[in-house]
């Protein structure tokens, strides 16, 4: 990477960058353009949020249990049958 | 379990706690299990089907998954949630089951559209998208869309970016605990992941840069 990278690079390693994955002579720099580059900053911005509006977007914890899991449940407990352990 | 609730009341019936449950369970009684898993069948089966990315294979993985916890549940240690520690049994049955269908393929890593549109220079020829408007603040039909937008950007994935994806950002595993599991670099790691979430950001785009006002 160079000393003042472009935009393009910037993006193409942040999340080495956020991951403190990087030498210090390229965090340096990808530091200095998030500090100057606004669009990159909000590119970065957006990327460090998505794991936390993914799980809440995903979250659906009173949605009933999908019709693959209610039969490997039922297929579970005709195969144990209520005998006992081994 | 009936219980007394006053003189002259009828007896109502207490359900049994979950630490009953899994004690009966362990012990052997099936119906005990069911009750104890029921509750969580689609925490379960939500966390295989992002993984494997079909109901039929979902439906075989939880099956195995379900009897391994039975196998396992008289070594539970109540020193952890039960639908934590059998989350994680689903969790490795999906990737056991992945893993027995072979390596996964290799993707394309040299093109990368999300990363947004650049001048010969490298210079950014758009804004990057940020949450304009948290998931929160939208009306429930709102976050349907922005769910089902979500899911379709997942199964869109390699399925080398996707697995990552959710168990670095979706399941909270480290790099260094993804990169051993999945017998791959960490660098390899990293670079799946950021693509895997700069092509889901990008999908998200119109519901993360909100409407104008």
């Amino acid at each position: 990477m160079k000393l003042m990278p472009s935009c393009r690079e910037v993006r193409e390693h942040l999340t080495e960058y956020a991951e403190g994955a990087l030498p210090w002579r390229e965090r340096l720099a990808m530091r200095f353009h998030l500090l100057v580059c606004g669009a990159c900053n909000a590119f970065f911005r957006g990327l460090q949020r998505l794991p936390g509006m993914a799980r809440l977007i995903l979250a659906q914890p009173d949605a009933p249990p999908p019709d693959e899991a209610v039969k490997a449940l039922e297929a579970v407990l005709r195969r144990l049958g209520g005998g006992p352990r081994d | 379990m009936p219980s007394q609730s006053g003189p002259g009341s009828p007896p109502t019936l207490t359900p049994p706690s979950q630490e009953a449950l899994i004690a009966l369970a362990a012990r052997g009684d099936s119906d005990a299990f069911g009750l104890l898993v029921a509750p969580h069948l689609g925490l379960f089966s939500n966390g295989i089907r992002r993984i494997l990315g079909n109901a039929a294979d979902t439906q075989d993985t939880l099956q195995n998954a379900l009897l391994s916890m039975y196998q396992d549940l008289p070594a539970f240690q109540a020193r952890s949630r039960f639908s934590s520690w059998a989350y994680r049994i689903c969790i490795n049955a999906a990737l056991m089951f992945r893993r027995a269908k072979g390596r996964f393929r290799e993707e394309a890593m040299d093109d990368c559209p999300g990363l947004g549109r650049f001048d010969e220079r490298g210079h950014h020829l758009e804004r990057g998208a940020d949450w304009a408007v948290p998931p929160e603040a939208l009306a429930e039909a709102e976050r349907g869309q922005l769910r089902a937008c979500l899911l379709k950007a997942l199964e869109g994935l390699p399925e080398a970016q996707r697995v990552v994806f959710i168990l670095r950002d979706l399941e909270d595993w480290t790099t260094e605990e993804i990169a051993e599991r999945l017998e791959q670099t960490p660098a390899a790691v990293r670079q799946r992941l950021h693509r895997a979430r700069v092509q889901i950001q990008s999908s998200l785009k119109e519901h993360v840069q909100g409407r104008p006002r």
